[in-house]
């Protein structure tokens, strides 16, 4: 009898951890980009509050500012802390999804966090329950939940929209808005027309008819709820899931690190839609780029270290574009570029690679996809590249642009510009005008170039100086005045290998040879020497922190934001490129008294940004 | 800077000069970007057809004349000139012309009366569109207008009695006033510029 029981009740507990949910198994196959916290019991400290306050809980942290989340940590969430706590974003052809997934021990105290959801019937979800609010749907099944947000793609929305306002007989609704607007400059439309309130029109006089706006915001709502019921389907009644579709993310999830981070970038290749033209025009072309793309995975783990977090990880791709990478990543390092990067730089990168022979694997790779196309355009593409393959002077050309270079940030600093000064006569108050030396801050940044044919850039100079006095030899370098902004000079210098913007005057004036004993110490130099391809090396607090965003792109300020007012030092370091891998290893060092979790959300968050 | 001259008549002429020639690099930066802080940034072939509109907007308005924008690139210097029948066409002009060219319909509800004007007496004050505007200015840039200064010049066709504003200086021949102060200062004290003058009688 008693052995009857320990049998039942081994049964009960295999079966109960059998038909348990684990949260992993709820990421959606189209997710393209995984974050896997394996150990969330380092975020157990972590107020909610701050974890919805990073970009990768952006879609669906509106509703979570309500005040619900005050003063909670994750573990006031009811949280399993046993489970993954996973992160995911994928772009599909119609939708953007994200969400995370994540496993519950107390589902009442879930609720009290994500108090606006309520239950919603849904057809059969094989026992899921279904939550929704205005923004997201929270779907409950067995100790696991997701959370997910779909956004149908604004130009589906446009075209079906359009589609159908078009087929009930109505205008350009548009129309309304031109009409006002070339009115505007006749004084006396223009005062008649500010009566007119600044809505939309209907679309008939009948008010229960949808205006353009209402009509949109319905396609919306059904394009985003067909979305969510497929994916609701795929995970739920068909069990088909990223784990399923994707061995490489199920291996990786076992690894026994604290997160893992998975992207399909041949996927990502898959929904780009700058490609538009190859699929639709030249689809067999896009079939062999497919090709080539296929197997392009970044695989990553996150380890935490006592005072530092280490992102692993491993570029991955197919046999074709392994064998460009390798020929381009067999390139001998450059010493002579670390002679340029001075020891006070807060931040740095060289990157080295031989792109003669990245260019000679390309040609033997890529031109004969190109060939195959029965595409006239296409064909006299390929003529014109093999004639210039033919007739240019390699040599030359790669003598010039060898392919390694290296990159520096030096502070900013004060440099010289012009100002009109307006100035007054102290007994009339009239004014004129005159120039004046002025200041400005200004990054310092340095690029550099390895070459061998540096007689072509000095002859470029020689004759530029020749047609425009701004373009002048200083001697060990040349001066090409107000070329940056239309303000600031830029300085080139040509020597010991190397060709070398520059708007540090200070470099040009007393260190065209190199900095000598003032430039990167030993340790950062053998660093820089022993990384394969690239290595890169950056003070975030010294150079984050007062970095002009003026000078930067939207998604770089994105990603320069999401470390602003942290502190430490952040590492990327290469290995060797072998035909089916390029591993990289970044490492996060940090120092102070912040929990460590909150550091790997910052670099999880940085990587997000960068990935997304 | 700006230099109001009022006639006896109450006609006038009114200049308006920008000079960012001290930010160029600045200037320059914020161009070459799409947007900034969430806002796009417009290129400069934007800003010239927006101050074109302007121009031509306010030729349209009642009272406002012999109007002259002079615009350099380069320097980032914008001078604007035109001439008025009457302090109150000038300032309903002004006030149209905006709202048109900022495509704003508040503006023509805001108080955009910073001038008053009775022949004897001139009350001059700084309008709100303008000190909206500083007040939009973000904490980091801050530092940046205490580099600025913004000078306003007054001239009448006969001489100053006197004036309430004890930072005003007096031309020699009595008849003109100045008053400067930098850009900072006016962002958190509006009524700097405020003036009342009383000239003498005719």
């Amino acid at each position: 009898m008693q052995l009857k029981n320990i049998i039942f009740l081994s049964f009960i507990s295999i079966s109960t951890f059998l038909s348990a949910q684990k949260s992993e198994t709820l990421i959606p196959k189209d997710a393209v980009t995984v974050f896997s916290i394996n150990n969330i019991n380092l975020l157990q400290k972590i107020s909610i509050d701050e974890l919805i306050s990073y970009e990768f809980m952006e879609e669906i942290h509106q509703e979570l500012f309500d005040g619900s989340t005050s003063g909670k940590t994750l573990k006031d969430a009811g949280l399993d802390f046993d489970q993954k706590f996973n992160i995911f974003y994928g772009k599909l052809d119609k939708c953007e999804l994200s969400g995370f997934t994540f496993g519950i021990t107390n589902k009442e105290q879930m609720f009290s966090v994500f108090d606006d959801f309520e239950v919603t019937p849904y057809p059969n979800l094989n026992g899921a329950q279904v939550y929704q609010s205005f923004f997201n749907n929270l779907i409950v099944k067995d100790g696991a939940a997701l959370l997910i947000r779909v956004e149908p793609s604004m130009e589906l929305i446009d075209q079906v929209t359009d589609s159908i306002w078009y087929a009930r007989g109505n205008e350009n609704p548009y129309d309304y808005f031109e009409e006002v607007n070339e009115d505007v400059l006749n004084e006396e439309i223009y005062d008649e027309n500010t009566q007119i309130e600044n809505s939309f029109p209907d679309a008939t006089l009948d008010p229960n008819e949808k205006n353009y706006n209402e009509l949109r915001d319905s396609v919306q709502l059904v394009l985003q709820r067909e979305q969510l019921d497929k994916i609701l389907i795929q995970l739920f009644v068909q069990n088909d899931n990223l784990i399923h579709l994707d061995p490489r993310f199920e291996a990786q999830l076992t690894h026994p690190v604290e997160g893992i981070f998975y992207m399909d970038n041949a996927r990502n290749i898959d929904k780009s839609s700058g490609l538009w033209y190859f699929q639709t025009v030249l689809p067999s072309l896009y079939k062999n780029i497919q090709e080539l793309y296929a197997g392009n995975l970044i695989l990553g783990d996150l380890l935490l270290k006592d005072k530092s977090v280490d992102f692993a990880i491993e570029v991955l791709y197919g046999d074709k574009l392994g064998s460009i990478y390798t020929e381009m990543n067999s390139s001998q390092f450059d010493k002579q570029v670390l002679k340029y990067i001075p020891e006070s730089s807060t931040a740095y990168f060289t990157y080295n690679i031989n792109l003669r022979k990245a260019y000679e694997k390309a040609f033997e790779v890529i031109m004969p996809l190109l060939e195959q196309e029965k595409n006239a355009q296409i064909a006299m593409n390929v003529l014109t590249i093999e004639l210039l393959n033919e007739f240019v002077n390699k040599d030359a050309l790669f003598g010039t642009y060898k392919g390694s270079m290296f990159g520096s940030f030096n502070g900013i600093k004060k440099i010289k510009t012009k100002k009109i000064e307006f100035f007054y006569d102290e007994e009339t108050f009239e004014y004129g005008e005159k120039e004046a030396e002025a200041e400005e801050d200004m990054p310092i940044f340095t690029v550099g170039f390895s070459i061998e044919r540096n007689d072509i850039p000095e002859k470029v100079l020689k004759h530029l100086g020749r047609l425009t006095s701004k373009v002048k030899n200083m001697g060990n370098y040349w001066c090409f005045e107000n070329a940056i902004f239309d303000s600031a000079p830029l300085y080139m210098i040509n020597k010991n290998g190397l060709f070398i913007f520059t708007n540090d005057q200070d470099l040009a004036l007393n260190h065209a040879l190199g900095y000598g004993s003032k430039s990167i110490n030993n340790v950062k130099f053998k660093n820089a020497k022993k990384s394969g391809f690239m290595y890169a090396n950056l003070d975030v607090k010294t150079t984050l922190n007062r970095f002009p965003k003026d000078l930067l792109s939207p998604k770089q300020n994105e990603m320069i934001e999401s470390l602003r007012g942290k502190s430490g030092s952040l590492e990327l370091r290469s290995s060797k490129t072998t035909k089916e891998k390029t591993s990289l290893n970044l490492t996060y060092s940090f120092s102070g008294i912040e929990q460590s979790g909150k550091h790997l959300l910052d670099l999880i968050n940085t990587i997000y940004v960068v990935s997304k | 800077m700006d230099e109001l001259t009022i006639h006896d008549d109450g006609s006038g002429t009114l200049k308006y000069a920008i000079n960012l020639s001290s930010s160029r690099v600045k200037v320059n930066s914020i161009l070459a970007l799409d947007s900034l802080d969430g806002k796009k940034v417009p290129s400069i072939e934007e800003i010239k057809t927006k101050v074109s509109l302007f121009k031509k907007t306010l030729s349209l308005q009642n009272g406002i004349s012999n109007i002259s924008i002079s615009e350099n690139y380069t320097d980032f210097i914008f001078k604007f000139e035109c001439d008025f029948t009457s302090i109150d066409l000038l300032q309903e002009g002004l006030r149209k012309t905006f709202s048109i060219t900022l495509n704003d319909k508040s503006i023509l509800a805001s108080d955009f009366s910073w001038l008053f004007w009775d022949s004897k007496v001139l009350e001059r004050s700084v309008p709100s569109i303008a000190t909206n505007k500083l007040n939009g200015i973000t904490e980091n840039d801050l530092s940046l207008l205490k580099t600025g200064t913004y000078t306003s010049i007054t001239r009448f066709d006969r001489g100053v009695e006197r004036f309430e504003n004890p930072l005003s200086k007096l031309s020699k021949d009595k008849k003109a006033l100045m008053l400067r102060t930098d850009t900072y200062s006016l962002k958190e004290k509006h009524s700097l510029l405020e003036n009342t003058i009383y000239l003498i009688p005719n």
